[in-house]
Parts: structure tokens; sequence; C-alpha cells
């Protein structure tokens, strides 16, 4: 086999390669990280990461980027806990509310994307600002409270579980497939790539690159709003702090997982992976006993390695 | 010739231009005199609070004390009151209190929480710049005094942690039937209330020699980190967990939650620190075995009053003692028990506070280098 198709092969499985390596090297230093119990930790602090992160993947595959999601899953999550609170959870209508979260992150994400397009305006400050603006609309519907869900049904996501792994894990797995169909068999998400390749080709191609973007935000706050769902399974609390921190990780995940920020590459199970990588340092961070205060450092020098070996310099000309 | 046309032209433009210029100039100052201007009336002292975030039921309740300071002693609405929110910025902190000083020509009296100590001299010497009096709560850097910057910086006040954390450390270790071993969540590292409660927790284990601290992490007073920090834990201690210390209530709730995931929710005693809202819930059901409250809607309310009634001239800071400058607030110790008759009195209910009586619930002045 020629040398660069077995180099590009090598470099496909990077990701997955640093995530064993990961695993291995904690695993090592105290081998309580290998239980079962340990890997549903993980799990559970994932899966909502994980959502998030396939949302801002659809985004990133298409060439642009995607900031909102902190305000935009803060904002789900009170409007589900709002709704499903008062509509007497899971006994009354409120299971209404779980559709309605997600309703309410697609069409926040439609009116950013449509806001995008039309004003012609960087997605990177059009993303930013929708997510202020989420923040802000949680303020006011939270008027500074939290909201606590505690309807043991909904709960069940998180405490009721299946070979060990709980119910949210397999949420996550559902939405996952869900969205591996998107980006594999639907033509949205030929599209997509075809877009993030080159966007005056699919122009010239004769696709709609507004509808495209649009509905690229669109999906991508579906998927901010099936996180949120999980954010609140998680903690059993609504407020703004759901979405904190999202949007380093979620984003860092895109990118240790080998999807490129410039656009056409990557995929979802890229995400996946890299979602993991910055779990398991997360979590083994804490399981080796590293002394907090040198945990974002390493946490950040481990993402550079991680991203600098997924990247393949050879087909990007310029790095941005 | 045409040159001449040309200019003749020109200067008629020009002139043109600027006699529509001036027509536009002078209608929209008409205009802008007709729309009602926010003029500070100049009998009216403005009053800001600034603080961190209106996420922690803890703000809300000092936002809620200053409030009603506002409505019921000072007659206004309750807009009138300015919330400076800094989202745990310095630099946004000290540039909204800047702001507000200028806006205000000085006249203004200012209830804040500097974010951390050493943000607490610029913020005071900012506003004594402005002629503005502030009362600061929580966070100064020890070698820095109200008497030392003057009459503009009114008071600070503080609420021990040591004492109070001692207390539920050794209600935790007695919990814990005096052995096995305890995580720790902290708050930010710099701020001073997450470094006593710390040393308020040490001291409580020096007590009980069999009593082991596995692992203290800071958890940033923030729920979801908290969460993800005792999730862990659990992997990394296991079963030697027999105890939880939490710096605040906010971290408590994600820590009991990772122990809900684990079934063990109610099964290891957790304590916590500030009386959240949903803390008595959690106290009832068991899973919360103590905290420690500071009344916060005091807290609010008499720092503002005391800026207030010094920019007044109500009373003069620099005739005062020393002990009524720098002083602490009151805490009470809150488990099971006690939970239903404090919601009673203090949930329930406001109690009407006497907002011009400062030092009456005061714990006594604020010391130094006790660790």
């Amino acid at each position: 086999m020629p040398r660069s198709l077995s180099n590009n092969l090598l470099r496909q499985f990077v990701p997955v390669l640093v995530l064993i390596a990961l695993c291995i090297a904690f695993a090592l230093i105290n081998p309580n990280f290998l239980s079962v119990k340990n890997f549903a930790r993980i799990g559970i602090l994932a899966a909502p990461t994980l959502l998030v992160a396939i949302g801002v993947t659809f985004v990133i595959i298409m060439g642009s980027i995607d900031l909102s999601m902190e305000g935009v899953v803060a904002f789900c999550a009170m409007v589900f806990a709002k709704v499903f609170v008062a509509y007497g959870g899971f006994h009354g209508w409120g299971w209404t509310a779980l559709i309605l979260a997600v309703i309410v992150g697609a069409t926040v994400g439609l009116v950013g994307g449509i806001a995008q397009v039309w004003l012609k305006i960087p997605s990177f400050m059009s993303s930013l600002s929708m997510g202020y603006i989420g923040l802000g609309a949680t303020f006011v519907l939270s008027e500074g409270y939290r909201i606590s869900v505690e309807d043991p049904i909904f709960r069940s996501l998180l405490t009721q579980r299946v070979f060990q792994m709980p119910y949210m894990v397999y949420f996550a797995m559902i939405a996952l497939l869900f969205a591996l169909f998107i980006e594999r068999f639907s033509v949205l998400g030929r599209n997509i790539f075809a877009v993030g390749g080159g966007e005056e080709q699919a122009r010239a191609s004769g696709l709609n690159i507004a509808r495209i973007r649009a509905l690229a935000f669109a999906i991508a706050g579906l998927f901010y709003g099936l996180g949120a769902l999980l954010s609140v399974a998680r903690v059993g609390i609504a407020d703004e702090t759901n979405g904190s921190n999202m949007m380093f990780t979620s984003i860092t995940a895109v990118v240790v997982g080998g999807t490129s920020l410039g656009g056409g590459h990557g995929g979802v199970l890229n995400t996946l992976v890299g979602t993991l990588i910055v779990a398991v340092i997360g979590n083994g961070m804490v399981v080796i006993g590293l002394p907090s205060y040198i945990q974002s450092g390493v946490l950040g020098a481990i993402v550079i390695v991680a991203v600098a070996l997924s990247t393949n310099r050879k087909t990007i000309r310029f790095i941005k | 010739m045409p040159f001449i046309r040309s200019f003749i032209e020109r200067e008629t433009l020009r002139r043109r231009d600027f006699l529509l210029a001036g027509a536009y100039g002078l209608g929209g100052l008409a205009a802008s005199s007709v729309l009602p201007t926010k003029a500070i009336a100049a009998e009216e002292m403005a009053v800001a609070w600034s603080y961190r975030d209106r996420s922690n039921p803890y703000w809300n309740s000092i936002a809620a004390g200053a409030e009603n300071f506002t409505t019921d002693t000072l007659g206004r609405k309750k807009e009138a009151l300015t919330h400076l929110i800094n989202e745990g910025s310095n630099a946004k902190s000290l540039a909204d209190i800047k702001s507000f000083v200028a806006k205000t020509s000085g006249k203004c009296a200012i209830g804040c929480d500097p974010n951390d100590s050493p943000n607490c001299r610029p913020v005071v010497e900012a506003v004594k710049g402005g002629n503005g009096y502030i009362t600061t709560i929580w966070n100064k850097t020890d070698d820095l005094h109200p008497w030392d910057i003057g009459d503009n910086w009114v008071a600070h006040i503080g609420w021990s942690g040591l004492e109070p954390a001692e207390n539920t450390a050794t209600l935790l270790c007695k919990a814990m039937g005096g052995k096995g071993g305890v995580v720790g969540l902290g708050g930010i590292a710099a701020n001073i209330p997450a470094i006593e409660r710390k040393q308020g927790m040490v001291n409580a284990l020096k007590k009980f020699p069999d009593v082991k601290l596995l692992d203290y992490q800071a958890a940033d007073w923030d729920t979801t980190k908290a969460n993800a920090i005792m999730s862990s834990y659990i992997t990394t201690y296991g079963d030697q967990i027999t105890g939880v210390f939490c710096a605040n209530d906010t971290m408590a709730f994600g820590a009991i939650e990772a122990l809900r995931a684990e079934g063990l929710a109610g099964k290891v005693p957790v304590t916590a620190y500030d009386c959240a809202s949903q803390t008595l819930e959690y106290l009832k059901k068991g899973e919360l075995l103590a905290t420690v409250d500071q009344n916060p809607y005091w807290g609010g309310g008499v720092s503002l009053a005391l800026a207030y009634y010094a920019a007044t001239g109500k009373f003069k800071p620099s005739d005062e003692p020393k002990a009524h400058r720098e002083f602490y607030g009151p805490t009470i110790l809150i488990t099971k028990d006690d939970a239903d008759a404090f919601k009673k009195k203090y949930v329930d209910s406001m109690p009407k506070y006497d907002w011009s009586d400062f030092w009456g619930p005061s714990n006594g002045q604020i010391q130094y280098n006790r660790y």
C-alpha cells in the first residue's frame, strides 16, 4: 500500500488510539479506572456533552462554527423544567415538555441560522450573540431561581440501569444513531458535506446554500435541546448553569475527534471518540489524584497533542 | 467662466448642506428636550448592589434584602435599586461600579461583594475617588481596613466561616461514627469563604483522628462541576468515602446527585453551607445533614443601609469604633430537626428588620491570623 494511503488510514484511527492510550495510562496509575462502574460514570458525564457536540459537528462540517450552545442548552432546560413541572410531570401532560424542549432548541437554532444567512454576518458572531440572547431569556424565565425536577420517571434516566449503564447513555446512543443517519443517508447530510468541502462549487452545482445553512443550524439546535434534557436529568436542576463549560468541551471534542474546523471532513463518529477522550481526561485526572490546580494545564496539553496528531497537515494548506 | 460657475455651484451646495445640517441639529435638540429625561433628582441618592450572578440563591436573597430596604425604608420602587452583576469578573465589577459612580456624580450608596480579595482595594478607591459611599462584604485583603480609606468605605461585613464550618464538620464526623474517609468540595480557591470553611473542616478533623481526609478539590461553587468531581471521587475512593463536606449548598446538590446515580443518596452524610432555598427539602429528606444560614437577606439590606445612611450624613463612619466598621454577621446552624422552625420563621415569611439597627445582630469584630 502506498505510504500516503496507509498514513491516511492510520490518521483516521489516531483519535481511537489516543483514547485507548489514555485509558491504559490512567488504568496503570489507578486500576479502579477500568471498572464498569467508572465507565458508567464517564458515560453520565459524557452523554449531555456528546449530544451538544453532535449538534456542533454538523455546523463545523459545513464550515461554520456555532458558539450558542451554552445559552440554547440553558434556555431549553429552563423551558423544559417549567413546562414539565407545571403540567404535573409524567402523571399529567408534563411529558410533552420533552418534545417541546427539542422543538424550542431547533427553532432557536433555525432563527440563528436565518439571521446568519440573511444578515450575512460571520457565524462566529451570530451564534455567540444567539447564545447570549438564550442566556438572557433563561434569566427572564427563571427570575434567578432554579427549578428542580424530581419526577422519578424522568430521573430514571440517571437512576435506572441496564447492564450497569444508566438509561441516559442509551438515550445518547439512540440520538447518535439518528445523527449518523442524517449524516450518511440523508440528502441534507450530503449537502452539508458539499457546502463544507467547497461552497463555491456547491453553489455552482445548484445547491440552495442559504437553506442548507439554516437547516444545519436548526439540526444543531435540535441536538442542543436533547443535550439540555440529559443535562437536567443528570443534576435534577434547571438553571442558567446547565450549559456551563459546554462550549469548550463540545468544540474540543469535535476537533480532538478529527473533524477539521475548516469543514468538509469528519463526522459524528469522530465526535463520539472526541467526547469520550475529553470525558476520560476529566474523570481520569481526578481518579489518579492529580492536584486540582494543575488539571486545567494538563487538559490543555493533552488536547493540543491529540489535535496535532489527528490533523492532516499535508492536505490542509493553511491553518487558521 | 466654467471655473466661476463650478465655484458658485460648489459654494451653493456647501451652504445648502450647512443650512440643512444646522436645521437637523436644532430639530434634534428640540426633540430630545421634549423626551422625558432620566435625570437623577438632586435630592435622591442612587442605590446599587454589585454581586456575582443570579444563579445562586444566596445572591437572590442579598438582592431581596436590598430591595426591601429600597421599598420599605426609602419608599421607592423596587426598580430604583440598580443591580450590577459582574459574573465573576473583577474587571467588570470595577468597571460597573466606576461607571455607576460617574453616572450619579458620586451621589450614590453601594453595597458590593468585590468578587475576590485583591479586587477590594481598586473598588473602594474608585468609589472614594468619585465621592460615593460603599459597604463591602466577604472579600478583602487582610491588610486593608475601612478606616485606612476613610468615610467613603463605610464598613466591611464578613461572615466567619471558621467556627460554623468546624461545627458542620464535627456533625459530619459524628454522623460517620468518628471514623472513615471524608472527601471535600471547596469553593473558588481565592475566595475567603472557601479558605475559611476548608480550615474549619481541617480544625474539626483534628478532633477525630480516625477520620481521614481522602481528597479536597475546588468545585468553584458550581453544581455541575461538583457533580463531575464527586463522580470521579467515587471511582477513586469507592467505599472508602463515608462522608462528604461541601463548602456550599449548590455544590452539595451536585454531590448528592452524583451519589444518587450510585444509589447512595441519603446513605452517605453530606454537609453544606449557605441555606439555599431548596436546602430545607434536602434536609428533611435526610440527604443533607446540616447547613449554615448566614441571613443574606439581612446582609444585603444592612450593607446598603449602612452606605445610604453614611452618604446622607446620618452618621459619620470615622466616629464609629473599629468593631462597627469591620464586623461579622450572624450565622445559624440548621439540621433536620431545625428545618421546620427555620422555614416558618425565615422562608414562609420574612422577619421585619429595622434597617437602621446596623450592629445589633453583629457577631463581633473581624479577626485575623486565626490559622
